[in-house]
Formats: C-alpha cells, sequence, structure tokens
C-alpha cells in the first residue's frame, strides 16, 4: 500500500471513530471501546510473543494491575484526581514488571509460557486476599460516572500510540534486537546484544500498555473485581485474538481482534450457556490448524489484493531501508569501514590461555590447554573432531564459563565477563555450522552486528555499512534474500561478513571453509589473510585442511583428547610424527 | 550386492545434504565411508538408517527397495546405525543401554545370551554394567554403543565415527572387537575422519565430497593413489 | 496452639502432598517423552474428580469400581487427544508447534471446566465414606485417609517398577534421554508418545480417585494443580520420581502449615511464590544427581 494513501484512510478512520461517542449511540461506542482496549492488549503482547519470541501468557496480570493501581489510587482520600492516578498505575505496573522479569526470563519456550500463566492465579489470590488494599472479593466501586467519551478518546489514543509503537520498534535498533532474540538468543548475544536489559525493556514497555488500557477500563467501567481482571478466560482473549491474526505481521492482531471481537458480541447475543467451551473451542482450533494466524493460512497467501495485510514486518523494514541505503550510497566498493588496529605498545601477547580446562559430566572436552597468541598472528588450530577446538572457541567468547585455568584477552581476565561484553572487547567468531537469524535478510543479519556494536550504528546506517562488508565476502548480490534461504556456502559466507562486522580485534574462525571446493577454499586463505594484513585483526582459525592452514598460518597449534599437543611454525608441526599419526592418520602417505 | 544406494538425495529442511550419492556393499564386505567434514558421510548413513528421508535416488537392500522407511524398520530387516556422538541413554546403565539395544522384539527372548556375546567382546563392560553410562570413559562408552547395536544382531552394521574421543589404546581393541564382528559375517559400512586408519580396515572405499560420490575403489589402490591423497587429503 | 493441631495438619499435607506428586509425576513423564507441557493437565483431576463424585451419587458403586472404569477411559482419551490434537502440530516449524500446543492444551483446558461446570454445577463436591478413625494421641486418621496413603505408596512402587523393569518403562526412559538413539533401538516415537500421554493422563486419573475421597473438587480446581505439579517438576526435576514425591510432600505439608498459621486463603499462592523464588535462586534449574 502506497504510504500516502495509507496515511490519508488512517486519518480518516481515526477521525470517523473519534466523532463516534458523540453520535448518541451508547451500544457501538461501548463495543468499540472494547475492541480498542483489547487492540492494545493484543498488540502490546505481541511486541513480546510475536517480535521476541516469549509468549507471556500473564499479559493481563498487568491490565489488572493498572486497573487495579488506577482505582486503589483514584479511589483514596488522599487526591482523587484521574490523571495523578494514571501516572500511578503506570508507575506500579513499571515496577512490577521489572521485577517480574527477573524470574519469568530464566525460563524459555514453553516453560516461558507456563511461568507466567501462574501469575494469573497468584494475582487473583494476592488481590482476594488483601481485603485491606484491594477490597477483596467485592471488589472497589469508582467514585465516577459517564465517563464513557472520555475514556473512549484515551483508548482511541492509546490505541494509535500502540500501532505508532509497532512502527517505530520495527525500525529501531531495539525491534531488531527483539526479531535477533526471537531468531537465535545466543548468537545474537555473542554478536553484543546485552541479552536481559533488552528482554526486560520489552517486557516493561508491553507491560506498561496493558496497565494503561487496564487503568481506561476500570475508569470506564467504574467497577473492577478480581475475577473480571485475572480470571483465566478473560485473560486469554487478547492472546488469542492476536494468534488468530497471525502473531508477529504489523496487521495481525488488529485483523484478529476485529474477527473475534465479533465473533464474541455474535456469541453474547445469541448463545446464553458454554460460552467459554465456545471459546476454548475457538482457541483449540487456531492451535490446531493455524498456530501462525489466518494472515499467514495459504488461502489468504494467494489472494493479491490482501498483500499489504499479509506481509511480516520484515517486508516492511527492508523497502523503507533500502530505500535510504540506495539514495544514500550507489556504488558499492569490497573495502569494509574499519580502522586498521595498531600494534600494541606494551610486549604482552593479545591473548593468553593458561591451564585452561572444561569438563561436561565426566567428559574433560579441554584439559589443561595453555598458549598465546600475540596481536597480528594468525593461528591455526587443528585436532580431530571432539579434541576440543570448538570448546576452546566456546570458552574465548564465553558460551561456556571454564572449569580450571585462566584466558585473559588484552591483559583482561575474562572471568565474570558476559557474552555481549566479548563483543565490546573485541572478540569475533563464526560457528561451525552457522546460524544465521533465519528470518531477517542477509543485509539485516550483519547489519545487526554493526548496531550492537561499539558504535551503536541506526539501522538505516547500519545496514549501508553492512554492504561493504558483504561485498567484502561476495555475498552482497544476495543482500535481500531471507538468511535461511541461502546455500551453505553462502551462510559460511555471511557467517564470516557478521563477525567481521563485529570490528573484532580477534576473530575466531571456525570450519569456514568445510565442504567448499580448492578454489573456494583458496579464496578464504586470501581473505583471512587480506583481514590481518590490511585491518590488523588477529585470527585463529580451526580448520581440516592442511593445505589451507598451511598457507595461511604463521603458527599452528594442535589439540589431541583436550590437550596440546604441539604449537609451531606450519613447516615444523605439519613434519611432527605425533601429529601426522593423530591427526593425518596417514604419515605414510604423506611420505 | 547386499547394499545399493543409487543417485541418493537428502535434504535438511531447505538445505540440500546429498545430491547424488552412490554406495555399494556386498554381503560380508567391510567398506568405507570417507570425505571431509560436511561432506555428507552422515547424512548418508543416516538415510539408509531410516533417520531421514531421501527426496530421490533410491536405496535397494537385499532386493527390497526403502522407501520411507523409519529407524525401526531398518532395524527390523537387520540395518543397525551406531550413531556419531554415541548417543548414549546416560542416566540409564550400561546393562540397560544394551537391554534397550534389543527393544525391537526379534531378541528379546535371548537377551542373555545377547549380553553374554557383548561382556565377551568387551569383558570391561561386564564389571560396569550397573553404572550410568555418563559415568564411563569416552572408549568404554563407545563399546556400549557398538554393543547396543550388536543386541538386535544386526546384518549390516553402519558405524559413524566410532573413534572420535576415544583413548588411542581403546581405539586399538575396539578395533580388534570390529574385526571379529566382521569375521562373524556382519557386513559394515565405517565413517572415520582418521582415512589412513579407515582405509586399512576396509576392503573397498567410496569417496563424498560435498553430497556427491566422487571416487569409488579398493582400499589399497586408493592408498597408493597420488590423486586421491592431494585432492581428497587437502595435502599440497 | 497444640502440637496435635500442627500433627493433624501434617497428615493432610502429607496426603494432599503425596497426590501432587502422583499428579506431577504424570505431567513429568509426558513432558520427559513428549515434550509438551499439558496446561491442561490437573483439569484432567477436577473432570475425573467430578465424575467420580458423580457416579457414587447415583449408583453408589464402590471407589475400586469407579477406578476401574475411569482409569482406562482417561487413559484411552489422553492417548486420542495426543493422536489426533498434539502430534499433527509436529510437523509444523518450532515456534508454531510451541503456539499450536500451547492453544490446544489451553483450549482444552477451558472448554472440560466449563462442560463439567455446565453438567455438574461448579459447586464443590466429593466422595463421603463411613469408614472408622483411628486415634493415635490426639491426632485423628481415618481407615479411608490410610488407605489413600497406601495407594499413593503402592501407585508410586508401582509406576517405578514399570519404569524400571518393563520395556515400556525403559522405551519412556530413552526416549527422554536420547529420542534419536531411542528410534533406532527400534522404539517408534509416535507409538510411545501416545502411549505415554496416555499413561500420564491415567495417573493424574488415579489421584483424581483417590482425592475426591477426601478432598472436595470442584470443576475449576484444575489449573491451579497444574501449576502445582510443574513446580514439583521444576524443583524435584523431569522424570525423577523419588525427588517428585519429596517436593510434593513437602508442598503438601507447606501449605497446610501457612493455612493453619496465615489462613487458608493464602495456601493457592504458595506454589507459584515458591516457583518464582526457585527460579530467581537456582538461573540454570536444580540440577539432581542420583547416586
Amino acid at each position: 500500500m502506497n504510504r500516502a494513501v495509507f496515511a490519508v484512510v488512517a486519518t480518516i478512520v481515526v477521525a470517523g471513530l473519534a466523532v463516534l461517542p458523540l453520535l448518541g449511540a451508547p451500544y457501538w461506542t461501548t463495543f468499540v471501546f472494547s475492541i480498542l482496549i483489547a487492540y492494545v492488549l493484543a498488540q502490546s503482547w505481541d511486541w513480546v510473543a510475536g517480535e521476541m519470541g516469549y509468549i507471556n501468557l500473564g499479559h493481563y496480570v498487568f491490565y489488572g494491575i493498572g486497573a487495579y493501581a488506577f482505582a486503589i489510587a483514584l479511589s483514596s482520600a488522599l487526591m482523587p484526581s484521574v490523571p495523578l492516578a494514571m501516572v500511578i498505575a503506570v508507575l506500579v505496573v513499571a515496577i512490577v514488571a521489572a521485577v517480574l522479569a527477573l524470574p519469568l526470563f530464566r525460563l524459555r519456550g514453553d516453560y516461558f509460557a507456563f511461568g507466567t500463566l501462574a501469575l494469573l492465579p497468584l494475582a487473583e489470590v494476592l488481590t482476594n486476599n488483601n481485603t485491606w488494599l484491594t477490597g477483596g472479593a467485592d471488589g472497589i466501586v469508582l467514585p465516577v460516572a459517564h465517563v464513557l467519551q472520555a475514556a473512549f478518546w484515551l483508548a482511541l489514543i492509546l490505541a494509535v500510540a500502540s500501532f505508532a509503537v509497532t512502527l517505530v520498534i520495527n525500525r529501531a535498533p531495539f525491534g531488531f534486537a527483539l526479531r535477533s532474540i526471537r531468531n537465535d538468543e545466543e548468537v545474537a548475544e555473542v554478536i553484543g546484544l546485552p541479552l536481559l536489559p533488552t528482554k526486560i525493556k520489552a517486557l516493561v514497555l508491553s507491560s506498561l500498555f496493558a496497565g494503561m488500557a487496564g487503568a481506561i477500563q476500570a475508569w470506564q467501567m467504574s467497577y473492577i473485581d478480581a475475577v473480571t481482571v485475572f480470571g483465566l478466560n478473560v485473560a486469554l482473549v487478547p492472546i488469542a485474538m492476536a494468534l488468530l491474526g497471525g502473531s508477529g505481521l504489523r496487521w495481525g492482531p488488529f485483523i484478529g481482534v476485529v474477527l473475534l471481537a465479533g465473533i464474541q458480541q455474535w456469541l453474547l447475543v445469541n448463545i446464553t450457556m458454554l460460552q467459554a467451551t465456545v471459546y476454548g473451542a475457538i482457541i483449540l482450533l487456531i492451535g490446531r490448524y493455524m498456530p501462525g494466524g489466518i494472515l499467514r493460512a495459504g488461502i489468504l497467501r494467494g489472494l493479491p489484493w490482501l498483500a499489504p495485510l499479509t506481509r511480516e514486518h520484515g517486508a516492511f523494514v527492508a523497502d523503507t531501508a533500502i530505500d535510504q541505503v540506495v539514495s544514500s550510497s550507489a556504488v558499492m566498493s569490497a573495502e569494509m569501514p574499519l580502522d586498521r588496529i595498531a600494534p600494541r605498545g606494551t610486549e604482552t601477547p593479545l591473548l593468553v590461555c593458561r591451564d585452561v580446562a572444561k569438563a561436561f559430566g565426566g567428559n574433560r572436552a579441554l584439559a589443561g590447554v595453555s598458549f598465546n597468541v600475540a596481536q597480528g598472528e594468525i593461528v591455526g588450530l587443528v585436532g580431530q573432531n571432539g579434541s576440543g577446538k570448538t570448546t576452546l572457541f566456546n570458552c574465548i567468547s564465553k558460551v561456556h564459563s571454564l572449569s580450571g585455568g585462566e584466558i585473559r584477552f588484552s591483559g583482561r581476565d575474562l572471568s565474570g565477563l558476559r557474552r555481549d561484553q566479548m563483543a565490546g572487547l573485541g572478540v569475533g567468531r563464526t560457528y561451525q555450522i552457522p546460524r544465521p537469524f533465519g528470518d531477517l535478510t542477509v543485509a539485516e543479519n550483519v547489519a545487526l552486528s554493526l548496531m550492537f556494536g561499539p558504535q551503536r550504528e541506526i539501522p538505516a546506517r547500519a545496514l549501508t555499512e553492512a554492504r561493504s562488508f558483504l561485498a567484502y565476502a561476495e555475498l552482497d548480490h544476495r543482500r535481500d534474500v531471507r538468511a535461511d534461504a541461502l546455500s551453505l556456502q553462502e551462510k559460511k559466507l555471511l557467517e564470516f561478513a557478521r563477525a567481521l562486522a563485529t570490528r573484532p580485534k580477534l576473530l575466531l574462525v571456525d570450519e569456514i571453509a568445510s565442504g567448499l571446493t580448492p578454489v573456494e577454499v583458496r579464496r578464504f586463505v586470501d581473505r583471512i589473510r587480506a583481514v590481518r594484513d590490511d585491518y590488523g585483526i588477529t585470527v585463529i582459525w580451526v580448520e581440516h585442511i592442511a593445505s589451507a592452514l598451511n598457507a595461511a598460518a604463521d603458527r599452528i597449534i594442535v589439540l589431541e583428547q583436550g590437550q596440546l599437543i604441539a604449537d609451531g611454525p606450519p613447516a615444523v608441526v605439519f613434519r611432527d610424527q605425533r601429529v601426522l599419526a593423530s591427526y593425518l592418520g596417514a604419515a605414510e602417505v604423506v611420505e | 550386492m547386499m547394499l545399493e544406494v543409487s543417485h541418493l538425495v537428502v535434504d535438511h529442511g531447505k538445505l540440500r545434504a546429498l545430491w547424488d550419492v552412490n554406495l555399494n556393499v556386498s554381503e560380508g564386505q567391510r567398506v568405507g565411508l570417507v570425505g571431509a567434514n560436511g561432506a555428507g558421510k552422515s547424512t548418508t548413513l543416516g538415510a539408509i538408517a531410516g533417520l531421514y528421508s531421501a527426496a530421490g535416488g533410491s536405496i535397494v537392500y537385499s532386493g527390497e527397495q526403502l522407501v520411507h522407511h523409519r529407524a525401526p524398520d531398518a532395524l527390523a530387516r537387520g540395518i543397525v546405525l551406531v550413531p556419531e556422538g554415541r548417543r548414549l541413554f546416560g542416566e540409564m546403565t550400561v546393562r540397560e543401554n544394551l537391554r534397550m539395544g534389543a527393544y525391537s522384539g526379534r531378541t528379546r527372548g535371548t537377551l542373555v545370551e545377547g549380553l553374554d556375546k557383548v561382556f565377551a567382546l568387551f569383558p570391561v563392560l561386564r564389571d560396569k554394567q550397573a553404572q550410568p553410562a555418563r559415568e564411563l570413559s569416552g572408549g568404554q562408552q563407545q563399546m556400549v554403543a557398538i554393543g547396543r547395536a550388536l543386541m538386535s544382531q544386526p546384518k549390516l552394521l553402519l558405524l559413524d565415527e566410532p573413534f572420535i574421543g576415544v583413548a588411542p589404546i581403546l581405539v586399538d581393541e575396539i578395533m580388534a572387537a570390529l574385526a571379529t564382528i566382521a569375521a562373524d559375517g556382519v557386513t559394515m559400512v565405517l565413517v572415520d575422519q582418521n582415512i589412513g586408519r579407515a582405509l586399512r580396515f576396509v576392503e573397498r572405499a567410496t569417496v563424498i565430497q560435498n553430497g556427491r560420490t566422487v571416487l569409488e575403489g579398493d582400499s589399497a589402490t586408493l592408498l597408493t593413489d597420488e590423486n586421491f591423497a592431494t585432492t581428497f587429503m587437502g595435502l599440497d | 496452639m497444640s502440637i496435635d493441631v500442627v500433627l493433624q495438619v501434617l497428615v493432610g499435607g502429607i496426603l494432599v502432598g503425596g497426590l501432587y506428586a502422583l499428579v506431577a509425576f504424570g505431567l513429568s513423564l509426558i513432558y520427559g517423552v513428549v515434550r509438551i507441557l499439558n496446561f491442561a493437565h490437573g483439569t484432567i483431576l477436577a473432570v475425573t474428580g467430578v465424575a467420580a463424585s458423580l457416579i457414587f451419587a447415583r449408583w453408589q458403586l464402590s471407589p475400586v469400581l469407579i477406578f476401574i472404569l475411569l482409569v482406562p477411559s482417561v487413559f484411552l482419551l489422553g492417548a486420542v487427544f495426543y493422536r489426533g490434537l498434539l502430534h499433527p502440530l509436529e510437523r509444523r516449524s518450532p515456534l508454531e508447534a510451541t503456539i499450536g500446543t500451547v492453544l490446544v492444551t489451553v483450549g482444552a483446558l477451558l472448554i472440560l471446566s466449563d462442560v463439567t461446570a455446565v453438567l455438574a454445577g461448579p459447586t464443590q463436591r466429593n466422595i463421603m465414606l463411613r469408614s472408622p478413625v483411628i486415634e493415635v494421641g490426639n491426632i485423628v486418621i481415618s481407615v479411608t485417609q490410610l488407605a489413600i496413603l497406601a495407594a499413593i505408596v503402592v501407585m508410586t512402587l508401582v509406576i517405578h517398577a514399570i519404569l524400571k523393569a518393563t520395556w515400556f518403562g525403559l522405551a519412556v526412559r530413552a526416549v527422554t534421554q536420547e529420542p534419536i538413539a531411542a528410534e533406532l533401538c527400534g522404539a517408534r516415537s509416535l507409538q510411545v508418545k501416545t502411549l505415554t500421554f496416555g499413561v500420564g493422563s491415567a495417573t493424574v486419573a488415579i489421584a483424581a480417585v483417590l482425592y475426591v475421597l477426601t478432598f472436595p473438587v470442584d470443576p475449576y480446581m484444575g489449573f491451579g494443580l497444574t501449576v502445582k505439579a510443574f513446580t514439583i517438576i521444576v524443583v524435584g526435576g523431569i522424570g525423577n520420581l523419588p525427588g517428585a514425591l519429596i517436593v510434593g510432600v513437602l508442598l503438601g505439608v507447606a501449605e497446610g502449615l501457612v493455612g493453619l498459621f496465615w489462613g487458608p486463603e493464602w495456601s493457592p499462592a504458595i506454589s507459584v511464590i515458591l516457583l518464582l523464588l526457585i527460579l530467581v535462586a537456582f538461573p540454570a534449574g536444580i540440577r539432581w544427581r542420583r547416586g
């Protein structure tokens, strides 16, 4: 949809809704009011679920807390002011959400869904029991009347704000952060995203909108009790709406809310019994037949005139971002915007590993490995599968914590550091089995490193610069493709570009050339040398292809059974009988 | 021919892992499957054992074409895979792990005899049979994995990297055990990253590169083939 | 407050805690093998309990007969539920599969509670058996309660024996620990999963019949129980039977004591608060090592 047309249509619709309370149709005003509130809930829920991938079934708790905080503040004798009560409600919800985020984000997947759902009965018990504060089972009657018009307008503003926030999030680094978490938390952290603060921010933001919706609802109804704001049946409705439409889609929550609210209204009029059953059946059937939502159903996907509604967020973002990219820089060079790393003044090595040990249960993956890497070196790391190479990489990038020994980088002890801080210090890595953010574009994958990196670049600039890194990896022509559609070889190139975009001082390269043709392997040898020669980046390269390491590396380190068995120039190490026997197993072939 | 894999194609999700793999194994033979990391060795074994479905080509076993067979179907025909990384049931005892090998039914009745055979092959396991499998060393765990596979009396044994994480002394012991098993008439396909070791054990070998069979021949011939050493092993 | 009252509460806590443990064990069995958290798990107890009390009120059948009637039915329903509504979701992407299973089981929870409430009324009900009481000091224990306690112990031993000694039990543990290796050993995953879903549900049905003999049930109590069972398996460990029993009994006793000293209306909050506290204290989850 053309953006100007959309703006005009949206303005007309919002203006039309704004005059609705003046038309003297209280039934319709109330109905639309309930839709607006439901939309705020569904959309704010989807920031955490659709964007970040965490299914928060306890979203309604924050709605209820907002409603109660507002009601208690307003009915208190101290200062019965609606704006003040709103502010209090918002503050209370923010604090509760921030505190609850700590235990809740220990959970993943359906455990998280479960933990959040368990908040509802807890909230109900607490509300019913703390009679002194909440009035217990009697609920609270607010000293207000005839506020439908004002509440309606507030709800309309909040709903428009929810949509606007959705648009803003999608273009902001924050939205990229959420989507990277949804795709692969560990990788997001390794390229420099502080995970917990991001998750807390997302939960607090989403809870704030739910809390405000609760406050407005309480004001409009002028009465609340625990069952209406914490009951299991009502609590899941906005979530069912978002999922029905299509979680993670720009228009998903909106479409879902309108559809389900319509059905609900019809049920209220036509069915007196078993309403919860009908609701349950709708939820169950959505789950069974279209967990991706109506807008993702194959039938709708095929309708061209519905295309604007059924597109994923990513499609919109790529559109706008690429516009800016093209206008800002037409020609791409294969020069990466990296500063050449100056030689270190001191004599201390860049990386010091001392007696590094790592055990998984009884299995000793690393049994006391010691070596140094000087700045500007290219070190080849070899050893059989299972000899501990990848484990060593995981220890250096803090994916694993050590069982013993010490690792120092730039003179700094790494114990106690988080993964995202490693990226900040200048340790970048690739994964042996590529782990791209699958549902983001190739350009976005690389841009994320720039956004989370030391320079915290804005998305437009990051997407522009990403092209230089992609050009360097000879992948620029695939920049607008979803990363999960790449071939294995292309994914390896993407791993390389993404790691370089973290602006590393030390680059850990894990079997990037395996499975490639000799010509492609040669290209990687050249690239790795160029990365060191042109930009001063220190490299540790794990690879099974001896000829590649022979050509690229200054030094070879050999691991066997978690122990270092050789460390020296390639010419020496690759002649060592023990190395040949252990690693290549083909001494007689070489001679 | 006991096993004839022709033009096998396997996809992992959207990615094609095997493009055109051919592998022929005759009864009683020991065949090596070699290639670089990521070439498709494990996927080939997995497809034969019923872990992955073929997207093209055919797998014919003892004259019967296997179509969309699952692992239990392969097992019922005597095809057993010893998977990479052993995949033992870590919290279960060694004896329970071995018992689980006889789960499929054909050999449940001869459980005790089966256990005795495994213990005869790997005497150290007899003393460790009440220990949880995760407490064993890498080599002993590999013995359990092979023993578990033997419990169903396989005709075709597929071994995927059985020497990873195994101490050198135990490698020899396991090698010897494999030779004994082969002498009993069990056909074998071996994947081992240590090519020299693999070629010395097997009679024939098939080389896979980027999901395609590129070379096939007697192991003795391959061991002396210059071309093989340079292109395949990456030694200049 | 006398020590006798506390002891009396302890007895009740152990009894209800043992039943929680049975429910938790069904949940953990299913989660271990099928990797699905069934939100409707506790609701099975509510529904089965109501059904048992209705049958008793109508036909005065003996609890043993009700047990024989209901447990296999629930087994069958659980298996069919998994096969028809949950298993097909396995083919979808991981996120869609998670969303799908959550929605299907939450939907089932709403339907089961609502239909039961409409058919049987939303009131609390239980089975009142006349049984003699035994007095130990000032503590009063009815023969029914003793029988329930014995039944819990027997059921725990039976489940333990099934897991340890039968081929099915072996397969359940194997699939829980290494699903691919289990498949390679010939365990057909669909078969094992369907059976496990049935057995896990039947475990709850067993707990339900025992529960309704001393405690009241209502159609809406289910989710609270699911929360308790979840807390128990988070603390006790997936597939850890003794762990579940210990934690279940501790939870039951804690609820009893909180009810005694603070007021019974606070008891339901214990498990959720405990769960949140444990998540803060043990970020990586509690690791239990056997032996």
